[in-house]
């Protein structure tokens, strides 16, 4: 019976030494993927077995859930990216305006025909819905996987600015993905923007 | 009360207790969880895998460490 029971024992710790080895290199990788220094994720699940118990892992995996990855940074220096403005409807000063002042244009292919959107400036600010527009400053991008509203559109300056609005389909401007918690990005420079799985191609008119 | 039904009340109120301790470790678990899943592009639905017990929180782990994230994670030389 005794030795039944430290075989028992026996089992149980070596479950217990894989399984947080295991945890342990997964904890790394996530926290490689964000950003962080991957020894952070370990020394998290290491944190477990000292006297310290299991209150300080969880408020780790809380900051970690909550704050601000430098993935995300490094994305958004990738987009050259300026800080999220105060009001959600305009954009921030621009950092020069350009001369080129002509209409902007996106174009593409969506579910429900070929889609051709122009941007003026004549209003500051468009809303790009997957319903039939409704007021003069909605454009329509009639297909399934694009939400009602799906995102804004910014004309300031001869800039093009977008804001993705949260819908499940997501926005992808020139492959990169662009979040709500991004604020509206610059768009000036980049090529193609996906709403959803409709890719509108962007171009002066 | 005889014995038997004594036994069978205590081991009932055990269990209960177990049941509601590890739910309430898994919704612990499962706020934080859900926001990193969202925040790398994976439905914040697979957070619930918590609820599993023992193999549950290795599952999460192991989308999450070892499959590419829709939303994109740091490129290697910046890690």
């Amino acid at each position: 019976m005794g030795m039944e029971i430290l075989g028992l024992l026996g089992l149980s710790s070596v479950f217990g030494l894989i399984g947080l080895v295991l945890a342990g290199w997964m904890a790394w990788r996530i926290v490689e993927k964000s950003g962080l220094p991957g020894w952070a994720g370990l020394g998290a699940i290491l944190l477990t077995l000292t006297g310290i118990g299991t209150i300080v892992p969880l408020i780790l995996l809380l900051v970690f859930a909550f704050m601000r990855w430098p993935r995300d940074e490094i994305a958004s220096a990738a987009l050259g990216a300026s800080a999220r403005p105060l009001s959600p409807t305009a954009l921030p000063p621009p950092p020069a305006a350009l001369a080129d002042r002509r209409a902007w244009r996106l174009s593409g292919l969506s579910a429900g025909g070929p889609v051709a959107l122009s941007m003026d400036g004549t209003l500051p600010t468009y809303l790009l819905t997957g319903g039939a527009a409704q007021q003069a400053n909605e454009l329509a991008v009639p297909d399934p996987t694009v939400g009602q509203p799906h995102a804004r559109l910014f004309v300031s300056g001869g800039r093009l600015g977008l804001e993705d609005l949260g819908t499940p389909g997501g926005t992808r401007i020139d492959g990169a993905r662009l979040l709500p918690e991004h604020g509206p990005r610059d768009i000036s420079a980049a090529r193609v923007v996906h709403v959803g799985t409709v890719e509108l191609a962007l171009s002066r008119a | 009360m005889d014995p038997i039904s004594w036994l069978l009340g205590l081991g009932s109120l055990l269990v209960f207790g177990i049941v509601v301790v590890h739910l309430l470790a898994a919704l612990v678990l499962i706020i934080p969880t859900w926001r990193i899943c969202t925040r790398a592009g994976f439905s914040g639905a697979l957070s619930l895998f918590h609820l599993v017990p023992l193999i549950g929180p290795f599952i999460v782990m192991g989308v999450l460490a070892f499959s590419d994230w829709p939303n994109g994670e740091a490129p290697p030389g910046k890690r």
